[in-house]
């Protein structure tokens, strides 16, 4: 089972880049889609989202993420629409002004929330909280939760799919066509969903505390996350791209 | 009641599959589905309520072809216990848990539903009032599997129904089943790894190994064909592996009684 989030394997560049790297680089793109105010380049910024994804060899998986936030943008575009009232009428009661701030709220979303999930699918979670440790010094204890909390995501999703699926086999009329109904029928669900993951997060702490959770130090790891000049190449050109895109 | 007709299925991401799977139970049959872990099994049991459809070939149940029928259509005359009842349970206590199953099915009255409920819960000898979400792994299975009998489903899909339960509550709730499959004429499919379970309840067995039909028969002939227990991985009740080891007069014995009996008659003959 591969949820859109789970670790990908490859050989690209990002997969090779120091995990540390991959935060900046994304945290940068982030900054810039927040900074920039130019609606050109934040659709490159897009762009350059989806370029990012194709060159760490995750194409199918990255264009699936960016179609599912395709659909959030459509629904996040019409309500920005409706409720913008300045500028010229274009059509009925729809504005320039408003359809230009919601193409700029859309691409700073999407801009900002796509090198977040591709960072994720490129990166081992492990990675990701050993070298959070090593390099930042964060303590181990944060640096799991923070893990734990992401790689709970795609676990919550599967146990929500294996619940509606258990529930449709039950003669729940899952299978509606209708969204609202639909709606209404997943509510009452989120109590056995709730229920069953606090307790695997219970059973989660109590098996890392019995393997020596709270033994554990900064010099425990035993892999080291140096870097490289391709990292610190990275890291110099994306940080001027953020400069770059708060000047825009 | 159950069709396959030359199934053929993939997961999506996944390597594993079913192949060439054919076979057809009729109404009334009380048939086992056994193989290693990760043959198929639990995949076979989705397929036949449509929860997942076949790449190629059809499956019938009940007299709905899955690829063109609505799941929640077909459950009305399935009843499905998952092998992890956590997912299936959705209420807080037994009784509501119990009445949520009938109160999907339209066509019987208030009282009619009490009366089900009331009935299942004194066979199956649960506390009505019990926190669901509290229980113990056995009595979550036994719940769940009671919400899936309440209805009295003309197709009863089971996934390894006893695993987590002692020997009593074991064949009390495996009598309750046979019962069922005797007095209602409802079709029993059940996956199970306990092969003296298979022996003693099942009409049929349906042997499944790396997504493929390797033997169905009866459970006294699957358990004495050492090719097929061999790919399946499966190991005869030792019942029948003794008889077999006997031989002679043995060969054909199932129980310890019948065992007893050519013992006696042996004895007398040669006294
Ligand atoms: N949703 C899924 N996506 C991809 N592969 C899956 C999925 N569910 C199961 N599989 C794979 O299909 C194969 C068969 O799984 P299945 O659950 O049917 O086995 P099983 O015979 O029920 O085993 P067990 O005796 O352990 O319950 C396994 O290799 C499993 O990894
Ligand atoms: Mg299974």
């Amino acid at each position: 089972m591969t949820g859109v989030l789970d670790y990908s394997k490859g050989n690209s560049i990002f997969h090779n880049m120091n995990p540390v790297t991959k935060i900046i680089i994304a945290l940068c793109i982030c900054v810039a889609a927040f900074g920039a105010d130019n609606l050109l380049f934040l659709a490159g910024i897009v762009a350059l989202d989806l370029i990012i994804g194709i060159i760490s060899g995750i194409k199918e998986k990255a264009f699936s993420i960016f179609k599912g936030f395709v659909k959030i943008s459509v629904f996040l575009f019409v309500l920005q629409v409706l409720f913008v009232r300045s500028g010229n009428t274009v059509f009925l009661f729809v504005t320039d002004d408003g359809i230009i701030l919601a193409a700029k709220i859309v691409l700073r979303l999407m801009g900002a929330a796509l090198p977040l999930t591709y960072m994720l699918t490129v990166t081992k979670v492990s990675d990701l909280s050993n070298a959070l440790v090593k390099v930042c010094h964060v303590p181990y204890k944060y640096a799991f939760t923070i893990t734990t909390a992401v790689r709970f995501i795609p676990v919550f999703i599967n146990e929500l799919d294996a619940i509606i699926e258990a529930q449709t086999a039950r003669g729940v009329e899952f299978d509606t066509k209708n969204a609202f109904a639909r709606l209404k029928l997943i509510l009452p669900l989120c109590v056995p969903l709730l229920m069953t993951s606090v307790k695997k997060a219970d059973s989660s702490a109590v098996s890392a505390e019995l393997r020596g959770f709270y033994l554990r130090k900064q010099s425990s790891g035993y892999k080291e996350y140096p870097f490289k000049a391709a990292d610190i190449l990275a890291i110099i050109l994306f940080i001027a791209f953020a400069v770059f895109g708060i000047l825009m | 009641m159950i069709e396959f007709k030359n199934v053929y299925f993939q997961y999506p991401h996944g390597g594993a599959s079913l192949k060439n799977i054919d076979f057809k139970v009729e109404k009334g049959e009380f048939v086992a589905l056994v193989g290693e872990n990760g043959a198929g099994k639990s995949t076979m049991l989705k397929l036949i309520n449509g929860i997942l459809k076949p790449i190629n070939g059809d499956v019938v149940t009940a007299g709905f072809n899955t690829k063109n029928t609505k799941i929640s259509q077909i459950a009305k005359h399935t009843g499905f216990l998952f092998q992890n009842p956590d997912r299936q349970i959705c209420c807080q206590s037994v009784k509501e848990e119990i009445m949520f199953s009938l109160n999907l099915l339209n066509d019987m009255t208030a009282e009619e539903k009490e009366e089900r409920a009331e009935k299942i819960i004194n066979a199956f000898s649960l506390n009505p009032d019990e926190n669901t979400f509290a229980m113990s792994r056995g009595e979550k299975q036994k719940t769940a599997l009671a919400s899936a009998l309440a209805s009295e489903p003309e197709v009863l899909i089971l996934d390894e129904p006893t695993t987590g339960l002692d020997y009593r509550e074991c064949t009390a709730i495996m009598d309750f089943v046979k019962k069922l499959n005797k007095e209602k004429n409802i079709t029993v499919f059940m996956v199970c790894h306990d092969m003296e379970i298979v022996m003693d309840y099942a009409d049929r067995v349906i042997a499944l190994a790396q997504g493929e039909m390797v033997d169905d028969d009866t459970p006294e002939n699957i358990f004495r064909k050492k090719d097929v227990l061999k790919k399946a991985y499966l190991l005869p009740p030792q019942i029948t592996e003794l008889a077999s080891l006997l031989g002679g007069e043995f060969e054909n014995c199932d129980s310890a009684e019948e065992i007893l009996e050519v013992l006696k008659k042996q004895r007398k003959g040669e006294l």
